[in-house]
């Protein structure tokens, strides 16, 4: 009963922040930045801005709609590069084993050891800021968990009784990797990955807070964050608590389809980790 | 005669009752917690080598230099001198020191100290930053250049006399006052306790230093104002946020808040705190700078377009919150060189676009603008510019980078557009000779001005000896600025600092409100920490 | 033991020669000269005095050379001198140590205290609204940005019911604690709560433990043995994990709440470009991270003598 209530709340939360982040040019209302009035800074939510207007009188609802491109496709693309190039080290790892596979530990464990906001830190500080350094920079940190699942999948299924049949056969290694273990371990694989979505997002909120991350003059849900710092003290909440529900209902929502989506494609899972 | 004298005692006695009767009498004792907010850390104990306006929150309290700020007067007075006479010229100042300036190791200053001092700045392979106003010193230059061990222009006629010869005739306080000039003592140097444990000449003697947080100094009772320091003890608070600080001051955690534009607005309307608001105008101009380089640039009428393109005021009302004020050129409100009757440039977007298409640039055009993450003058202010520059046709992209790169990256010439807050006064002259052709970018000619008549103003404004005329050529020259526009005039700083209503004895510094002499400070009873 | 213990202190070498390499190599690579943090009052620099900076800090040298003197120092336990403040950076960073123990151990504290019993709670149950309630909130509790968190609750606590301060370290005290390490305990609470109620959950209906039932055992004595046991070792795990996660996650803590750690050091460091001091943070912080993991292992061993490491 748990998981139904799990992937539909999640799924639902999900989709309504990509549906605003694709339907952005139809469903906003003003321009993120360039329709900007400083007459009208700091107004709450009324008819004409539908949450309000922040300090250089740019409407939040159309930056959040906007913003959710920005956070979504850093989201998306910093996990699926992670996923990408964890999948094939422990892929690889796992099934060729020997002096790779010392290496693809090594390194993991070395990933490991690096706490990942500060090697993104380090990353951006070294590549200087931008939507590009940003993606590098969280698309290498979080693959080690998707890597020690593909490498322990690899390990446990190479010796089936399928596997060595193919290999009898002539399969290649690359046909063999892709067609017959891969399958074999996307739903830990996808479980993880939807729980990274989540983590990257935060993340880049994380790094946009700390100036780090995407730059001005398209918002990200982070970087409106950062603007409105002092905007509590004085009182005009609806401007850091808009975006800041905007990261929350997202990530929950990733967090929920995560748990459901493991429940379902990965019932005995011994990564109870997130 | 008698009657004269009888005049003069009967009408001072009465100017010293009425005094009594409105001021009250400083108490002595109780603690002020006060904030270093332009950063999350003091550079360095060593007051030689560091600039900052944050360490010299510190410096204020614990050093003196030779000349001293009057915040009243808005101008530099010799603080550790009783008197100096000027000869040759206005090149030579002869101090009769104070023989009452005790170090705080117990040692008495001596002219041996402020020469020592001196050479120690122009340490060529050092670097250190109080060289720029040492270097006026005739001598100075050849020890920098390792061609020489002292200062020739230093000379000591008795312990208690010095002699400092110039190499041009300017008056000397504005570059001795610099805290990055300040008189320290031979032995804690050497020693090298002077990066953990130092001694100075100031009202207040270090106490302890935790990194990134705070300082503590405590009263130093040889200091050589009698009666002074008021207080026991000065706590300094390291907290670069402004939220932070805005919340730690609500609950009486500190005692002075520098204020940023928002809580600025909060404040005035919050009819507890808006007693304790003190505001000063400081001698900063905000302003972006526009790289001739660039194409567009290089045209005064596509630089008086964009004067024209922002509405400024709307700007300083909404974005500054009016913790600001309307720039008009590049001279501060509070320089004496500064025209009343020079009205801003008017917020016209329709004579914009006119002249950017005599300009040839009637589609407007695109530029990179470099910022940084300050409130006051850096991303927020672009973000709400944009607009408006887009609305005449002019394409601004924005470039976010750290402060220290702005340092680094502007003196090269190596951007576009900035938008940055620089430092014009409180010497006038020196802020006009910033656009001075001679003048490089790596000094202050950040924009690389290069204009005849202008740098003949200039000229002139110097070398005249009669003070009227010296101000009418500065003033001209301003005007000059004024019509060039080789920035964008944004606005001059307004300083505002709240304080509890237990505080007293603060200064208006215009070079900085921060910076606060610690011994006319004082707090009464109220105070959670007077004891 | 003792022996493991030496084991895991040596596998820990390459690793930690790695990260050094790592680091080094990314930041020789950083534009940009240093001098202007020291120099940044809008003033005007001297390009003189930068150029006799960057030569004192040998800065002109070739980069293998740098690196060569750089692990040469290291050796000696030189970390070499901070470009801002001009001071040994081991000093720099010994000052700032302290703050972050302290708040990294309140916030785990925090966590395993108040997490860990929710776990169990929510477990002995399952599907009861308590249950219910507490995954929610757990689930929640991970899906918050940590600054926001942070201000509301300063906002909350500090400016409207005025119970604790807002910022800093102040005298050390603990109520300076409190915000922070609740701040940045939140998540790894949930966790823990999540983690454990899976666990118990696990064990619970595992073969052992209905074996243990059927033999007669008390109730109380199954699930306070049994459990017990293999339930830390799964949350230690967790907790081991967290802690690079909970080093990470206090830098942006520490902006918010201004706590003189070391995540405020490194993002100041960064913005002032002062490399010795962002080096080594960072190697401070991966040493700890490793020497934590180092230390959950070798307490495996304690905990269940099954478990070895071959």
């Amino acid at each position: 009963m748990r998981l139904r209530v799990n992937l539909v709340m999640g799924g639902a939360l999900f989709a309504l922040a990509v549906g605003a982040a694709v339907l952005a040019p139809l469903i906003a209302t003003h321009h993120p930045f360039l329709d900007a009035n400083l007459m009208n800074s700091e107004l709450p939510p009324g008819s004409e801005y539908l949450l309000g207007t922040d300090k250089q009188g740019r409407d939040i609802y159309s930056r959040i709609v906007w913003g959710a491109q920005i956070s979504l496709m850093v989201g998306v693309v910093s996990q699926l590069i992670n996923t990408v190039i964890g999948t094939m080290l422990g892929l690889t790892g796992g099934y060729w084993g020997g002096k790779w596979d010392d290496f693809v530990s090594g390194l993991t464990n070395l990933m490991l050891s690096i706490p990942s906001l500060i090697f993104a830190l380090a990353i951006i500080a070294v590549l200087g800021r931008g939507l590009m350094s940003l993606l590098i920079a969280l698309g290498l940190t979080n693959w080690s968990f998707t890597c020690r699942i593909a490498r322990a999948s690899a390990l446990s299924l190479k010796s089936q009784g399928y596997v060595q049949a193919a290999k009898t056969l002539g399969y290649s290694d690359m046909r063999i990797m892709l067609t017959q273990l891969l399958p074999n371990m996307v739903g830990p694989i996808i479980v993880i990955g939807t729980l990274g979505m989540g983590g990257a997002i935060l993340a880049e909120a994380a790094l946009s807070f700390l100036g780090l991350g995407v730059q001005p003059p398209w918002p990200s849900w982070g970087s409106m964050l950062s603007d409105a710092r002092d905007a509590i003290i004085t009182g005009q909440v609806w401007i850091p608590l808009f975006p800041g529900l905007a990261i929350f209902f997202t990530v929950l929502g990733l967090n929920l389809l995560g748990d459901g989506l493991r429940d379902v494609l990965d019932p005995q899972s011994k990564v109870r980790s997130a | 005669m008698i009657k004269k004298i009888a005049l003069a005692a009967v009408t001072l006695a009465l100017v010293g009752v009425a005094a009594d009767a409105q001021t009250t009498t400083p108490r002595k004792g109780g603690t002020l917690r006060m904030t270093a907010p332009y950063g999350t850390s003091l550079s360095s104990l060593d007051i030689h080598t560091t600039p900052r306006a944050q360490d010299g929150i510190v410096a204020k309290l614990i050093h003196r230099s030779l000349y001293k700020w009057d915040t009243a007067a808005n101008k530099p007075v010799v603080e550790l001198a009783t008197s100096v006479t000027v000869s040759n010229g206005g090149l030579t100042h002869t101090y009769k020191l104070r023989d009452d300036a005790v170090f705080h190791n117990g040692r008495k200053m001596t002219a041996d100290d402020i020469i020592f001092s001196y050479t120690r700045i122009m340490d060529g392979s050092k670097g250190y930053p109080g060289a720029r106003w040492i270097r006026n010193i005739k001598g100075a230059v050849d020890v920098e250049k390792n061609q020489a061990k002292e200062i020739s222009g230093l000379r000591k006629i008795d312990d208690g006399t010095l002699e400092i010869t110039l190499n041009e005739k300017i008056e000397p306080g504005f570059a001795l006052m610099a805290d990055t000039t300040s008189i320290l003592a031979k032995e804690n140097i050497e020693s090298g306790n002077i990066t953990s444990n130092p001694v100075g000449l100031g009202p207040f003697k270090f106490k302890e230093h935790l990194p990134g947080s705070r300082l503590v100094a405590e009263r130093w009772d040889k200091f050589y104002k009698p009666g002074q320091p008021y207080l026991d003890r000065v706590f300094v608070l390291v907290m670069g946020e402004a939220s932070a600080r805005d919340v730690a001051f609500r609950n009486n955690e500190i005692d002075l808040s520098i204020l940023g534009p928002a809580q600025y607005l909060a404040y005035k309307n919050d009819p507890d705190l808006q007693k304790g608001v003190f505001e000063v105008a400081e001698v900063f101009t905000r302003n972006m700078g526009m790289n001739p380089a660039h194409k567009p640039f290089a045209d005064k009428r596509v630089r008086q377009a964009i004067n024209h393109a922002i509405d400024t005021d709307l700007v300083v009302k909404r974005l500054s919150k009016e913790k600001a004020y309307r720039a008009t050129s590049w001279l501060p409100l509070t320089s004496p060189a500064y025209d009343k009757a020079l009205k801003p440039y008017a917020y016209d977007p329709e004579k914009a676009k006119k002249l950017l298409a005599e300009a040839g640039y009637p589609n407007g055009f695109e530029f990179e603008w470099m910022t940084s993450q300050n409130e006051s003058w850096g991303l927020p202010i672009v973000e709400g510019v944009l607009p408006m520059l887009d609305k005449v046709g002019i394409k601004a992209k924005v470039r976010l980078v750290e402060a220290a790169v702005l340092t680094e990256v502007i003196p090269k010439g190596d951007y576009q557009a900035y938008l940055w807050s620089n430092a014009t006064g409180p010497d006038p002259l020196a802020a006009l000779k910033c656009y001075h052709s001679q003048t490089p970018r790596t000094a202050c000619n950040y924009v690389g001005f290069n204009n005849t008549d202008y740098d003949k103003l200039v000229d002139a404004a110097g070398a005249a000896d009669d003070p009227a005329k010296r101000l009418d050529l500065m003033k001209q020259a301003n005007a000059m600025l004024y019509e060039e526009a080789p920035v964008w005039f944004f606005n001059y700083n307004k300083a505002v600092m709240a304080y509890q209503p237990w505080v007293h004895g603060l200064q208006p510094n215009a070079t900085e409100l921060t910076h606060q002499y610690g011994e006319d400070l004082w707090v009464d009873e109220k105070s959670p920490v007077a004891k | 033991m003792l022996l493991l213990t030496l084991r895991r202190l040596a596998q820990m070498i390459p690793t930690v020669a790695a990260v050094v390499l790592t680091i080094f190599v990314l930041f020789s690579v950083v534009p940009g000269s240093i001098a202007s943090s020291m120099f940044d009052d809008g003033r005007g620099m001297d390009p003189q005095v930068m150029e006799r900076k960057r030569k004192e800090l040998g800065l002109d040298k070739p980069i293998h050379q740098r690196f060569v003197d750089y692990v040469g120092k290291l050796a000696t336990g030189d970390l070499g001198r901070s470009f801002k403040y001009d001071v040994p950076v081991t000093q720099v960073l010994a000052d700032r140590m302290g703050p972050s123990l302290k708040l990294t151990l309140a916030a785990m504290a925090f966590a395993i205290v108040i997490g860990i019993p929710l776990g169990f709670f929510a477990a002995l149950k399952p599907g009861s609204l308590g249950d219910f309630g507490t995954m929610v909130a757990a689930v929640s509790g991970l899906s918050l940005p940590k600054f926001w968190l942070g201000l509301m609750l300063a906002y909350l606590f500090a400016l409207q019911l005025k119970w604790l301060p807002s910022f800093g370290y102040g005298d050390g005290g603990l109520r300076y604690l409190i915000l922070p390490a609740v701040t940045l305990g939140v998540s790894p609470m949930a966790l823990f709560a999540r983690t454990t109620r899976a666990a118990v959950l696990e064990i619970m209906n595992a073969d052992f433990v209905r074996t243990a039932r059927s033999k007669g055992m008390g109730e109380v004595r199954v699930v306070s043995w049994h459990v017990a046991r293999n339930v830390l070792v799964l949350v230690l795990t967790a907790v081991g994990l967290q802690f690079g996660a909970l080093l990470s996650q206090a830098v942006v803590v520490e902006q918010v709440f201004s706590w003189p750690g070391l995540g405020s050091l490194l993002i100041s460091s960064i913005n002032d470009r002062d490399i010795p001091a962002v080096q080594g943070c960072i190697l401070v912080i991966v040493l700890f991270f490793l020497a934590i993991n180092a230390a959950v292992d070798v307490a495996y061993s304690l905990i269940d003598p099954r478990i070895r490491y071959g």
